[in-house]
């Protein structure tokens, strides 16, 4: 018996395949691109190859992420949060706060036993997420995954204006212009995500031990401006891209078991690998 | 319209094409006055045979006129409502009657009367508190209403019609309690989309022809076969304006919504106006006190000289807690639109509200676009995952 | 608060002694108040509630200014962040989440003590909360939410606010009038009881006067602020608003050092002086000014841009012969509702229908023969910004003045880009060159 989870975030499609002892046997990323939604079949199939397994080998896919609905060959959609709290709890049973900063959103999760007790999440603005550092290295010159490395050389604290991310691309203009060096500028572009991030996970009360996710918690710098912020010992996985779509394949495996248990038979979808529709298409 | 048509089709027809009955009314000869928010007494308007009409935003319309008038950063359902009454969707209107229930009602109704040109237009001011002065305050300015309604229809209002018109909207308040009856059952006999669609009907005909329609729609839910399907969750959503279909629909995909605590769902019908010599002193009465949006300042005590956050909270939310019993809540959600100041204020303390009464409970923000929907979505089923898991 | 390194507004001399005044009311009241001196928080009320407190004798703070100096001072940050965590939203007003945050940690964290990190002594914990209604939904809501942190309670004052039509509909001033004096009564007993001493009707007779008589003066010299050149700028109106709006200090001593400036303005009128050393354009601003970035007026008075009238919010009421009106309650109600409806026979006659905070700019702009306006709309602050379309919208329809508008916010200071805004004085300048032509042709005089 075998699981997948699909998670088709706003950047990156991900693909965990399990077997039935929770043993990863695959694991691709790859670059969504503009037409996201199509990508998710590609994704499955290299994931597929890299286990060397057929899709009909596989028992139940569990689909998340904001493309959740449109992936033709998923037996069921669950949320993004759910599937987050799950995959980091595996890796860390201890796991009782999770932070997840993405390109479009940044989600703080309230764990207990493994499951998802509480949430918030910002989406509405960027100065909140991984898009901040993406505008912000852009204005700078420098590239995004360089950013880390560079702030680490900081010599000094420099306040960054945290409530628009269009105006602190200027205010980082402004910066440079001042002669200001460019590490002081990105680790104050950290501490100022880092703040905002933290003021989020603060309306659900932070307890240790607290996970950093997505692809912001790649970032060395990042993840030492959280420990400032937060206050506490932040905790990265491996490979912190890929909770979202861990966690979905042992939500897989659980609930299909559960129902095998129960003498269920759980209603599955044509194991065809089609390109997924777009979200307007499919669901309206 | 199709003649056809009736219940729950008819309102859901009415509710796509809101105006249409307004329009219809309007060739025939009437006077159609359009309002923004359930706070106009309608009785005033129906006893002088016009034709009230909830101009209403639409979440698909992009705002474009709006903004020469108002800045992005203000209620997005007003600063719809504006966009389409500048791009002239309510060009059948003969007149408009706007409150200051908030400040955006406020502040729109101003802008609206300087951009547009209707025969008639009023603004009623309104109090915060429901002290006995705000009270009598309150009272006459639905009087100095009722005399600039009687200029424009050159009509005294009598006693016995606005009588008439109260009863009418009791008994019209009456029949939505009623089919607010039909959600307590598990599955629920109607559902949240459903309401949404016929409370959006009721504000957009005559109180006669909405009263025909409920009696119409609550029979058809007594007796039909498929209700909705039974979810994990039995859902109320506390909000200051969910008068849109998609997004109810958002939570129904998961839950049932069997309680829809904003002025899309019950909140203008839970009480009843209550019969005085002068029927006004009714009216203000009901309107100031009866209808429990954020936007009246309410406290245990009025004038109280001491403060205890408990009866605090009872004073504010109390009246949540019947609604839960009654119907069996297992969630709550307060879902805010972006910007608006009097709900977004209670947020914690409606929190630690539900949280003392053991209900669980999530905030969730959406600005009244369709951009929303997706976002919401995700917040509304991992808000269900986590109290049904 | 931003360095001023060339000081080109010639200040009057009048308003520093005014300042110091103010400041010493300040620092005098935090002493009292340290010293176990019962505090009240209120919110700016418009002449009403104010005068009851200060003939009741007890020092009155409030939160909004508070707001101003904690962001000023940069600890705001810390108030905001915590507002955030205890689930206030965001986009709701920066001040009123810089209380919310303050109060959760003096009563949270630390059991009623003033925090220590907290600017010019802090806001201790009050006897009761005075709210208002005016203005905004903010006003009177977040005082209530303020129940979650302390058990003081709360008194919003209603602030009636009628249709500029409406108004005129036969008794409506005497029903506003009746429920304003009806519920400044009850307010009064209220006070009596929280504070344990009966109202001295004779000093609230005293103080409503002197509040009456310290804003006539003041209206008059900003009246004087017509004449080409302007002798005094917006700055010199900000440093001495406090005095007039929140009644800072001993009246008496206010209503001389008011008069003080009343002569110096009229000879600077007699001889000509004006408040920039070049009068070039006359402008009007709107609302708050960028507190912290105040220099910025100086850099533009090198350009000759003069600030000749500013912030309707923060004005005195046109003035009104009270002195037959023997209830100090109806005084003040009256003088109250003046702030607001003095306006309103103008604004009917002009048929400018669009918002009682809007009007008084096309006053302004045309009383004061402004060339611009400078629009400073604020982030998290709506009640500010809400007008500012519409009056930019209407001086361009109405009078052929053109507006800039400029973008800050009231707790995140760094919105407010000075660099920014001053390279868009020169294009503007051509602007308001374009519209004095324009004006001339639609015969308007100047």
């Amino acid at each position: 018996m075998h699981f997948a989870g699909v998670d088709i975030g706003s950047t990156m499609t991900k693909v965990v395949l399990i077997d039935k002892s929770d043993n990863q046997l695959s694991c691709i990323k790859g670059p969504t691109g503009p037409e996201h939604r199509r990508l998710a079949n590609e994704v499955m199939r290299q994931a597929l190859q890299q286990a060397s397994l057929q899709i009909d080998d596989i028992s139940y896919i569990i689909a998340t992420g904001y493309g959740r609905l449109n992936v033709p060959f998923a037996d069921r959609q669950i949320t993004e949060l759910s599937c987050h709290a799950r995959g980091v709890s595996t890796l860390f049973p201890g796991v009782r706060t999770a932070i997840d900063i993405g390109g479009q959103d940044a989600k703080c999760m309230r764990i207990h036993d493994g499951r998802l007790i509480s949430f918030v999440m910002n989406d509405k603005c960027a100065a909140g997420t991984g898009r901040f550092l993406e505008v912000t290295a852009t204005a700078l010159g420098i590239k995004l995954e360089d950013m880390g490395d560079i702030s680490l050389k900081a010599t000094k604290r420099i306040h960054i204006s945290n409530l628009c991310t269009i105006f602190a691309q200027q205010e980082v203009i402004a910066l440079l212009s001042r002669g200001e060096k460019p590490e002081n500028i990105v680790a104050g572009l950290h501490d100022a995500l880092a703040s905002r991030v933290a003021a989020l996970a603060r309306r659900l009360g932070i307890e240790p031990d607290l996970v950093l996710t997505g692809g912001v918690a790649k970032n060395i710098g990042m993840v030492r401006a959280m420990k400032d912020s937060l206050g506490c010992e932040v905790l990265v996985p491996e490979e912190p891209l890929i909770t979202g779509a861990l966690g979905a394949a042992i939500l897989a495996k659980e609930i299909y078991t559960k129902a095998v248990e129960a003498g269920q038979v759980l209603p599955t979808k044509s194991r065809r690998l089609e390109k997924a529709t777009f979200f307007a298409e499919e669901h309206r | 319209m199709s003649d056809k048509s009736k219940g729950l089709n008819k309102a859901r027809e009415i509710y796509s094409n809101n105006s249409q009955r307004a329009r219809e009314l309007k060739a025939a000869g009437k006077k159609i006055i359009g309002y923004p928010c359930v706070y106009v007494p309608l009785e005033l308007l129906t006893a002088l045979d016009l034709v009230p009409y909830r101009t209403c935003g639409d979440i698909k319309e992009p705002v474009t006129e709006a903004d020469r008038a108002l800045p992005h950063s203000f209620c997005p359902i007003m600063r719809n409502c504006l966009d389409c009454a500048l791009k002239g969707k309510n060009d059948f209107l003969d007149g408009m009657v706007t409150i200051h229930s908030c400040d955006p009602q406020e502040k729109t109704a101003r802008i609206w009367e300087s951009y547009t040109n209707y025969p008639y237009f009023h603004f009623i001011d309104m109090p915060v508190t429901v002290r006995p002065e705000a009270l009598e305050y309150f009272k006459s300015q639905l009087n100095d209403f009722r005399k600039t309604l009687e200029a424009f229809t050159g009509k005294k209002l009598p006693k016995d019609k606005l009588e008439a018109a109260i009863k009418s909207y009791n008994q019209q308040r009456t029949l939505v309690r009623e089919l607010y009856e039909l959600t307590k059952p598990s599955p629920p006999r109607i559902s949240g989309t459903e309401i949404v669609q016929v409370v959006k009907a009721l504000t957009s005909l005559p109180v006669s022809e909405g009263n025909d329609l409920l009696t119409e729609v609550i029979g058809e839910v007594k007796s039909r076969t498929d209700v909705p399907e039974k979810k994990l969750t039995r859902l109320l959503i506390w909000s200051s304006t969910l008068d849109d279909a998609d997004i109810m629909q958002v939570f129904e995909d998961k839950a049932n919504v069997v309680m829809n605590e904003s002025c899309g769902g019950i909140r203008a019908y839970r009480a009843a106006v209550k019969s005085t010599y002068d029927p006004l002193e009714g009216l203000a009465s009901y309107y100031l006190n009866e209808i429990t949006c954020a936007r009246t300042f309410r406290q245990a005590t009025p004038g109280e000289t001491g403060k205890d956050y408990a009866r605090d909270l009872q004073s504010r939310f109390g009246y949540l807690k019947g609604i839960i019993r009654d119907w069996k809540i297992s969630g709550a959600v307060m879902l805010l639109v972006r910007y608006c100041d009097p709900f977004a204020f209670e947020m914690p303390s409606l929190k630690d509200y539900f949280d003392s009464i053991g209900v669980p409970s999530t905030y969730i923000e959406y600005d009244y676009t369709t951009g929303a929907l997706a976002p919401l979505r995700t917040r509304a089923e991992a808000f269900l995952e986590t109290i049904s898991q | 608060m931003a360095d001023e390194k060339k000081k080109t507004i010639n200040r009057l001399k009048s308003m520093y002694p005014l300042r110091a005044k103010v400041n010493e009311t300040y620092l005098k009241s935090v002493e009292a108040i340290q010293a176990g001196k019962p505090a009240v928080w209120a919110m700016l009320n418009f002449y009403y509630g104010d005068p009851v407190l200060k003939a009741m004798d007890v020092e009155v703070v409030y939160p909004e200014n508070y707001g101003a100096i904690a962001a000023a001072m940069g600890v705001a940050r810390e108030y905001l962040d915590r507002a955030d965590a205890e689930g206030f939203p965001t986009h709701l007003c920066g001040y009123s989440l810089t209380t919310l945050g303050y109060a959760s940690r003096m009563m949270k964290e630390l059991k009623g003590q003033i925090p220590p990190e907290a600017p010019l002594g802090g806001m201790p914990k009050p006897l009761f909360l005075m709210s208002s209604a005016a203005i905004c939904d903010a006003r009177y809501k977040w005082f209530q939410a303020l129940g979650r942190y302390m058990d003081a309670p709360v008194w919003p004052l209603e602030a009636p606010i009628p249709g500029i039509k409406e108004f005129f509909i036969e008794g409506y001033y005497g029903r506003m009038v009746k429920l304003g004096v009806k519920h400044l009564r009850d307010f009064v007993a209220f006070v009596e009881k929280m504070v344990g001493k009966k109202m001295d009707w004779d000093k609230l007779d005293k103080t409503a006067n002197l509040m009456i008589e310290v804003n006539r003066v003041w209206h008059e010299i900003n009246e004087l602020r017509k004449v080409n050149p302007c002798p005094m700028h917006s700055r010199d109106f900000w440093s001495a608003m406090p005095a007039a709006l929140f009644l800072a200090g001993d009246l008496e001593d206010s209503l001389r050092l008011y008069q003080d400036m009343y002569k110096e303005v009229k000879d600077r009128v007699n001889s000509h002086i004006g408040a920039v050393p070049n009068e070039k354009y006359r402008l009007v601003f709107a609302e708050l000014p960028p507190w912290h970035s105040l220099s910025f007026f100086d850099k533009l008075a090198e350009r000759g841009w003069n600030f000749v009238i500013e912030s309707f919010g923060y004005h005195p009421p046109i003035p009104l012969d009270l002195s037959k009106v023997s209830d100090p309650l109806e005084r003040i109600t009256k003088f109250s509702l003046q702030f607001l409806v003095g306006y309103y026979e103008d604004a009917r006659k002009q048929n400018v229908l669009g918002g009682t905070s809007a009007y008084p700019y096309l006053k302004y702009a045309k009383e004061w023969k402004c060339d611009g306006a400078i629009l400073h709309p604020l982030i998290s602050c709506r009640s500010a910004s809400t007008h500012l379309p519409y009056v930019s919208d209407m001086l361009m329809e109405k009078l052929k003045v053109p507006s800039l508008s400029i973008e800050g916010d009231i707790v995140d200071l760094r919105l407010f880009n000075p660099e920014d805004a001053l390279a868009k004085a020169e294009p503007f300048e051509e602007s308001m060159e374009h519209y004095r032509k324009v004006r001339k042709q639609e015969g308007l005089d100047w």
